[in-house]
């Protein structure tokens, strides 16, 4: 059976404005990604990747071209719809792990089922938790967790709404390469169990050629690279 | 809704919250105790000064008031009664006094009390109740000079009355002088009885009347127009104006006190709210990554400031209650009567302070958190621009509305908002040269001196505005600790413990041997004697004052009445000459009324006494202490002008409680001479000062509360950069002495430099307002140039070291970790 469409762009331009004058960072670009894959998008530093992943999140608002998730138009809705659509369809993983410092970690995993309103926000953290291993962390704040402990609490809260896409900002950039491995483990597992769509920035090639896609980011443009 | 508020419950573990409603808690709890205690102050000196009426308003009438007025005073619900008073002759089998009687009405007094009692020249006790039909109440010293005692029959005109009490004070006396003076009261049914009030009597008819303010104010509306020239509507404030002087000062003062509490609660709810707003910046973009929409933030950011609206404003509501119970309970025993209950309707004013601070401080930056890009969790160094213009015109509109508000006024806001700029733009400049020379003075990081000096120029901008911050609130404080010294210490000089109570009049020549050696006996110290003529001025450099002032309008005091005159070739005491030679062959004047007159040394001045004219220059200006309660000129004449008029003598004297009944048996045997006694004004204005004095400390310590927060709040907003160069010196290899050293050295700078323009600004601001709010002399401060620098560097060293202490005690791990 023929997957669904997850990300669909065409054209998609994004040019900002410095003071020394217009600097176009994407250049037309086109592609695909499917429900349940897992994509990577590699390039050097400054080369577009993760102004490309804040547009395909929605976290910023394209020049010009088109952004479809799940066929819904999502590059000129306003913060508003975005916000609803990011809520409903889209997951995070950062490099710097983003935890909310003034709360738990259970609170942080219970924040994303909170802000939908679900009643079970806490008995759902919980077991996420479990999952990436820190049933007995729950009420640490982040300050009192090691790095890759707090990253697993951050895919644990990525995975709190059940997103359809999760988008992970080169997600071991931050850790050794123990906590690095367990975090990319985790990550593809429940990439896995739960269907999800997996996009991440990295730089990793060992971690890239895990995906099942690799696109490649230079100047601008994007090329899907052979595997 | 559940949601935000759980989630401002995990914030309020982060501090930054609690930081805010405590500005919130402390701007509200210090303008609700202000203005409540204000509020009460105000309706116990209307209280007051109505018992001193007999009445809450008065009309006073040379002619009969006529019948439809009390009619429409009682359609109002308006409590009256009527007094009638005149000058008649009392008679005793023989003996004979003219006397000042009154005739009341039953229900007279309708505010206060008389004071009888049953012995002659008795202290008095409270009774509520006229003199029944039939009856006459006359002062111990008419009842001495007629012979008479209780039970005896006097006879005014027509009439005889029995007389049953001693009066020892009438309420309705705007002075005390009644138990001295020959008079009596009766019962207004007698009054038709005597025929003593035929056509032409000099007769002063008073209508009185009592109830709630709203309908005093519709009488007042009704009856004004109708009113001529010879009849005078009355309120309690217009009598005793010396207290409602003191009290006005105090109440300015509170007022500014209050007015800098709302300064620096906002100051440190912008500081808080700026501090909450860095601190929410990645969580607000977080949470938007999560899906929060900016709807949905709004609401929660709103209701998060409602709800803490809401425990502030309740917290503080309570707070200043009890404040202003606290106060109130130091003055227990001000103006003899228990202070009346506050109005609560006043609570809105504290409610309405932390309603608009939180609007004009916190909802405009919490706007800007709202509209932050969720893009910024990708790029971890966006910075929110806090420093719009809009932020600050709001920030400043906002106070300045607030000062407006709790002052009810535009001169006090605009004196301080135009200090505020002026010492803005002061300190920049010399801020920035002060840094500037401390980081070329040191290179190199070995000393904590060079690391301070240096973060003090690489830190520029929020060091000048913490310099700015530490500055005003220095200032602020050592504005009150002047103000409040100096008007404290201007009381106590005006009225010194033993200033004179009492005062003789109508003292003839052949008299003043006697009475000196009665004083004498009775141990009392007296002034100098004063010879006294009554004049008026005619002509100025001989322009008749008619012809300048053909109106008579606008006149200038000196011209307005006959004036006492007195004659003399000494400068007398508490006198002191200002311009020309008073020894001159001419006219010694008051420099007030030179200036209200707009007369100088050289001016001719001609005066009419009693028919005779005398045209002198004026050759020498005064200013005069009229606080000392020695008798006082406005003119004093050459010796050689006046030495052959016949005058009356005058003086004052100090007689305590334990001499007084003794010093008015004595004064009984001269019966031409007047007493005037100031004595209970005096002491009750006495009484008044020493417990303002006490209220005012104890304002003045909240304020300084108010100012040891905002100064916390203020270092605290710079923390996190403290903190984070803190741990890399010490990951380098810094010992602990050496970054406290530095930070010491950055504190302490700070400090001294705010405290030393701090003191520049205050004494300036002081000047102002005590030459244009208090009415005060202006006067020069040395005692505020050794606290001011010493305040700046005590006080912000510690506050600084302590907000800073995790610098030096937490692990450098720790700390860099959580940055």
């Amino acid at each position: 059976m023929a997957r669904n469409t997850a990300i669909k762009v065409s054209n998609l331009t994004h040019t900002v404005t410095s003071n020394t004058g217009n600097l176009t960072i994407l250049k037309g670009i086109n592609m695909e990604i499917k429900e349940s894959e897992s994509v990577a998008i590699v390039g050097s530093s400054g080369s577009g990747k993760s102004t490309l992943l804040g547009l395909l999140a929605g976290l910023d608002v394209n020049t010009s071209g088109d952004i479809f998730l799940y066929d819904q138009e999502f590059s000129s809705p306003s913060e508003e719809q975005r916000a609803l659509v990011r809520g409903q369809y889209v997951g995070f993983v950062f490099q710097s792990f983003h935890l909310l410092p003034s709360l738990q970690a259970i609170e942080n995993v219970m924040l994303p089922a909170e802000l939908k309103g679900d009643k079970d926000a806490r008995k759902k953290a919980e077991a996420l938790l479990e999952k990436v291993g820190l049933s007995h962390r729950l009420t640490h704040y982040p300050n009192q967790l090691s790095g890759g402990e707090q990253q697993r609490v951050a895919i644990a809260r990525a995975f709190a709404s059940n997103p359809k896409i999760l988008f992970a900002d080169e997600p071991t950039g931050n850790l050794d390469e123990e906590n690095g491995k367990l975090i990319i483990k985790l990550l593809f597992d429940l990439n896995q169990s739960q269907g999800t769509t997996l996009v991440m920035v990295t730089h990793d090639n060992e971690l890239a050629k895990m995906c099942d896609r690799q696109l490649v980011m230079s100047a601008g443009q994007l090329t899907e690279k052979s595997l | 809704m559940s949601f935000a508020f759980r989630l401002m419950f995990r914030d309020i573990r982060s501090g930054d919250l609690l930081t805010l409603l405590l500005a919130l808690v402390i701007s509200v709890s210090t303008v609700t105790s202000i203005g409540l205690f204000i509020d009460r102050l105000q309706l116990s000196f209307e209280q007051e000064s109505a018992n001193l009426l007999a009445a809450d308003r008065l009309i006073r009438s040379d002619d009969i008031i006529p019948a439809e007025w009390e009619a429409q005073a009682n359609e109002l619900s308006l409590q009256t009664a009527q007094r009638t008073s005149f000058t008649t002759m009392m008679f005793a089998g023989d003996s004979l006094q003219l006397s000042q009687l009154s005739a009341v009405s039953d229900g007279y007094p309708l505010k206060g009390a008389y004071l009888v009692d049953d012995v002659l020249f008795g202290a008095g006790q409270r009774s509520t109740e006229t003199p029944k039909q039939g009856e006459v109440w006359v002062s111990s010293r008419l009842a001495s000079l007629l012979k008479i005692s209780l039970g005896d029959q006097v006879e005014v005109g027509d009439a005889k009355l029995k007389v049953t009490k001693y009066l020892v004070r009438d309420p309705g006396s705007s002075t005390s002088a009644f138990a001295i003076s020959p008079r009596a009261v009766m019962n207004m049914a007698d009054l038709a009885a005597t025929n003593v009030i035929i056509p032409g009597s000099r007769v002063r008819y008073s209508l009185l009347l009592a109830g709630d303010r709203a309908s005093l104010d519709e009488y007042e509306n009704w009856i004004t127009p109708q009113l001529n020239e010879d009849q005078r509507w009355q309120t309690p404030t217009q009598r005793g104006e010396r207290i409602g002087d003191t009290i006005g000062r105090a109440e300015s003062f509170l007022l500014l006190a209050g007015t800098l509490a709302v300064v620096m609660s906002g100051v440190a709810m912008a500081l808080a709210s700026a501090r909450f707003v860095k601190r929410h910046l990645m969580q607000v973009a977080i949470l938007k990554t999560l899906g929060a929409t900016p709807k949905l933030l709004g609401k929660l950011f709103f209701l998060q400031l409602f709800a803490l609206f809401i425990v502030g404003a309740m917290i503080g509501l309570g707070i200043g209650w009890g404040m202003q119970e606290i106060i109130a309970s130091l003055l227990s025993g001000l103006m003899s009567t228990t202070l009346p209950e506050p109005s609560i309707s006043r609570l809105w004013l504290g409610a309405a302070t932390g309603m608009i601070s939180m609007v004009v401080f916190c909802l405009p930056l919490m706007s800007h958190l709202i509209k932050i890009s969720p893009l910024s969790v990708l790029q971890p160094n966006t910075k929110i621009e806090l420093n719009s213009f809009a932020i600050y015109a709001i920030g400043f509109i906002g106070m300045f509305g607030l000062m407006c508000l709790y002052t009810n006024g535009f001169l006090l806001p605009s004196i301080m908002t135009a200090a505020i700029l002026g010492i803005a733009l002061f300190v920049a400049a010399i801020g920035w040269l002060a840094f500037k020379l401390g980081r070329s003075l040191t290179s190199g990081a070995t000393s904590g001196w060079q690391i301070g000096l240096a973060s003090l120029y690489r830190r520029l901008i929020p060091n000048l505005f913490q310099l700015l911050v530490f500055t005003l609130i220095i200032m602020l404080t050592l504005i009150l600790i002047g103000v409040k010294s100096s008007l404290i210490a201007d009381w106590q000089q005006q009225l010194p413990e033993d200033a004179p109570n009492h005062y003789l009049f109508n003292v003839q020549d052949e008299q003043i041997e006697q009475i000196n050696d009665q004083t004498t006996q009775l141990g009392l110290k007296k002034s100098d004697w004063y010879p006294m003529v009554r004049g008026r001025v005619t002509a100025v450099n001989d322009e008749t004052v008619q012809s300048l002032y053909p109106e008579e309008k606008g006149e200038p005091e000196l011209y307005e009445r006959e004036l006492n005159l007195t004659w003399s070739d000494t400068l007398g005491k508490g006198n002191e000459l200002v311009e020309g030679d008073f020894t001159a062959e001419g006219l010694s004047i008051e420099q007030r009324v030179a200036k209200e007159a707009n007369l100088d040394i050289g001016d001719k001045l001609t005066i009419n006494i009693g028919g005779n004219i005398v045209t002198l220059p004026i050759t020498s200006v005064r200013t005069v202490d009229w606080g000392s309660m020695q008798p006082n000129f406005y003119l004093i004449l050459p010796k050689s002008a006046l030495e052959d008029y016949p005058a009356n003598f005058v003086s004052s004297l100090f007689v305590d409680d334990a001499q007084a009944q003794s010093f008015y048996r004595a004064m009984a045997t001269f019966p031409t001479v007047s007493i005037l006694n100031v004595g209970d004004i005096l002491k009750q204005i006495q009484t008044i000062i020493g417990q303002l004095s006490q209220a005012i400390q104890l304002v003045l310590f909240c304020i300084l509360s108010a100012g040891a927060l905002v100064l916390l709040a203020s270092v605290r907003s710079t923390l996190e950069e403290r903190l984070e160069e803190g741990a890399l010196l010490r990951v380098l290899g810094a010992r602990g002495a050496l970054v406290r050293q530095a930070l010491l050295v950055e504190f302490g700078a700070l400090g001294f430099f705010a405290g030393l323009i701090a003191t520049i600004g205050a004494e300036t601001c002081l000047l102002g307002l005590q030459v244009f709010v208090f009415n005060a002399e202006a006067s020069f401060h040395p005692l505020l140039w050794l606290l001011g620098p010493a305040i700046g560097v005590v006080v912000i060293s510690t506050i600084g070291i302590f907000a800073s202490r995790t610098v030096l005690k937490v692990p450098p791990m720790l700390l860099l970790r959580g940055l």
